[in-house]
């Protein structure tokens, strides 16, 4: 499904403080998988993350997301590949503070042109797997961090993603609550199919992967 | 889609109430005073025109060839009568005069004065421009030897009414002729020159003193509905001269210019506040939320679309002050186009110029629609800044800030 092939990034390019964020990655990961890229703060996690994503451009080596090169795509391109079959999920939640839950789950959908019916029924189904349904009119603010991430994982995978980029989704979670996600997030993967991609260096969350993909320094160690 | 996009961006227009309804006031006020000063210079240009057309030349007047140059009594139109009732037949010509003019000498016992007589047929007057609505005090009497007198000139010559004066000028043959009049009324049109010097008499009247055959006049001014017209009438009578009022009152076409100048300075100045305004309010709006926007990039938004959305929350800003100032001018228009704004403090000055001491304002569709694509205008030009900022935002780096 994604396969990266000699991934180079660098940071500050032929500056002083040049930095080789990403060195020589090669990477597969098929349909279905619930991996997770570990590692030490600074090891590139977050940045791999961010290639696969189409978020950030590489300096060298290719990218593909089911034998499409992403790396190539123009800004529009881009765009329209992270509508269409990525769905993200960030450490600080991310979610729009004037819209309510429900409309924050359907953002993806809307945008995507999904009929209200299909909307309503989707929303319905992923508060109750997510446990939210009673937050649906309820503003981002008024939540607690654990229902955040939860409405954020829900806005991801509401428009049935072919992968979820998840970066750092417990780092602002208490045990209770990362473990909580996890299940769920697990539950997603088994029950819809979706495969997962982690940055973590949370135990649990390298716990329950089916995949660890170790970094360090800018380049795999272990996977 | 769309109702996303709209509903995102009203929600943010007013995310910070008391900003956002700080610039629609602001956008209002700025509005509804420039609307009223605009209302008011049109209105002071609109009085003195309206004034000047019906105390003296209408919307076009005709003069024998020679006489503009001469104010000779020789130089009259001969058969203005007939062409007075040929005119009035015409498409568009609402009200012909035909006034006979002579410079002369007024004089009291004490005091004398450069005047000019005007023969005129009072109901005639009365239709062309309302002749009574400028009689300061007494009454329009021209029977036997009464006499109406410019304000000004009575004051100079301290005429009341009942008083005495003597006129003498040159009759038709540049014999000296001379009339004693009583004063009926004293006749004040904010024409200047007319105030300074003109009486008023039975047109009937002036012609024996002049020894000029019936008929005749020096000038035949007329009231158009249809101001084209004057172009026929130049062509058609070319053995007179033909002239527009704004010909011959060429300062009135200078301080139309002047006005409309002071208007496009304000319609700038005030254009240029509302186009901070929103630049300034939608700036600090959409650096505040520049991660909301990375976000909403990062999961597939695109650009057009975040560009859709900031437009649109400019426009709610911009149409929200357009609506609140567009009543709150009005209502101040119509104020002071019913009640007028008193200056009387100022009347002297106001006069000199030929202004009413109480200006009255005018209300035109044009003032609200040029307005109104003034402040669409200035609502899109506002967001051009902000938006060129979040194109060229990284989203990586917009996102990774920490909360």
């Amino acid at each position: 499904m994604i396969k990266i092939e000699n991934l180079e990034k660098y940071f500050f390019k032929g500056l002083e403080k040049e930095v080789h964020a990403l060195k020589n990655i090669n990477l597969e990961i098929k349909k279905g998988a619930y991996a997770v890229l570990s590692g030490p703060s600074g090891c590139g996690k977050t940045t791999l993350l961010n290639a696969i994503g189409a978020l950030d451009v590489i300096d060298s080596g290719k990218i593909y997301l089911d034998n499409k090169e992403i790396s190539k795509l123009d800004e529009e391109e881009k765009t329209q590949l992270r509508l269409r079959e990525i769905g993200f999920v960030f450490q600080a939640y991310n979610l729009v503070p004037v819209l309510n839950v429900r409309e924050n789950i359907s953002f993806i959908m809307q945008l995507r042109g999904f009929s209200q019916e299909e909307i309503d029924t989707r929303v319905e189904e992923l508060a109750s797997l997510l446990q939210i349904e009673s937050k649906l009119k309820s503003l981002p603010a008024t939540l607690s961090g654990g229902e955040q991430q939860r409405v954020a994982v829900a806005r991801a995978v509401a428009s049935k993603p072919k992968i979820i980029l998840a970066d750092e989704p417990t780092a602002n979670l208490d045990s209770k609550n990362s473990k909580a996600l996890m299940d769920m997030m697990q539950k997603l993967n088994e029950k819809e199919g979706v495969s997962i991609l982690f940055a973590s260096h949370d135990a649990y969350v390298l716990k329950s992967a089916k995949r660890v993909i170790e970094l360090y320094d800018g380049a795999i160690v272990a996977s | 889609m769309y109702r996303l996009i709209f509903k995102l961006s009203f929600k943010n227009a007013f995310l910070r109430l008391s900003r956002t309804l700080l610039v629609i006031v602001m956008i209002a006020v700025s509005m509804s005073m420039m609307l009223s000063i605009e209302g008011l210079y049109d209105g002071m240009t609109k009085a003195m025109v309206n004034r000047d057309k019906r105390s003296d030349c209408g919307e076009v007047s005709m003069y024998n060839k020679a006489y503009r140059s001469s104010r000779a009594v020789r130089d009259t139109i001969s058969n203005a009568d007939i062409i007075a009732k040929e005119l009035l037949k015409k498409r568009g010509v609402s009200s012909v005069v035909l006034r006979l003019k002579a410079d002369g000498l007024s004089s009291t016992a004490r005091k004398s004065a450069f005047s000019t007589i005007i023969g005129i047929d009072p109901q005639a007057e009365e239709k062309f421009g309302k002749f009574s609505d400028f009689l300061e005090s007494g009454r329009v009497d021209l029977s036997k030897n009464g006499v109406l007198v410019g304000s000004e000139l009575a004051k100079k010559l301290k005429l009341k009414l009942g008083s005495k004066l003597i006129f003498s000028s040159q009759d038709i043959h540049g014999e000296i002729t001379a009339a004693a009049l009583r004063v009926r009324g004293i006749i004040e049109t904010n024409n200047v020159v007319l105030d300074k010097s003109a009486l008023y008499i039975d047109a009937k009247k002036l012609y024996g003193l002049l020894g000029v055959a019936k008929g005749s006049a020096t000038q035949i001014a007329l009231r158009l509905d249809n101001e084209s017209l004057i172009k026929t009438l130049k062509k058609e009578f070319k053995n007179l001269d033909v002239k527009s009022f704004l010909e011959l009152y060429p300062m009135i076409k200078q301080m139309q210019e002047m006005m409309k100048v002071f208007n496009s300075i304000t319609f700038f100045i005030v254009m240029l506040v509302v186009f901070i305004g929103i630049m300034g309010v939608m700036y600090v709006s959409i650096l505040e939320r520049i991660r909301e926007f990375g976000i909403m990039r990062s999961i597939g938004m695109s650009y057009s679309l975040i560009r859709t959305q900031i437009v649109t929350e400019a426009l709610f800003v911009g149409l929200s002050g357009y609506i609140i100032g567009a009543l709150i001018g009005y209502g101040m228009l119509y104020y002071l186009q019913v009640y007028g704004l008193d200056l009387s403090a100022f009347a002297a000055g106001l006069e000199s110029f030929g202004y009413s001491s109480i200006l009255h304002a005018t209300i035109k569709v044009s003032y609200f629609s040029a307005t109104f694509f003034a402040i669409i205008t200035a609502s899109l030009l506002s967001v051009v800044l902000p938006l060129r900022k979040l194109k060229n935002m990284s989203i990586v780096d917009v996102t990774k800030v920490v909360i």
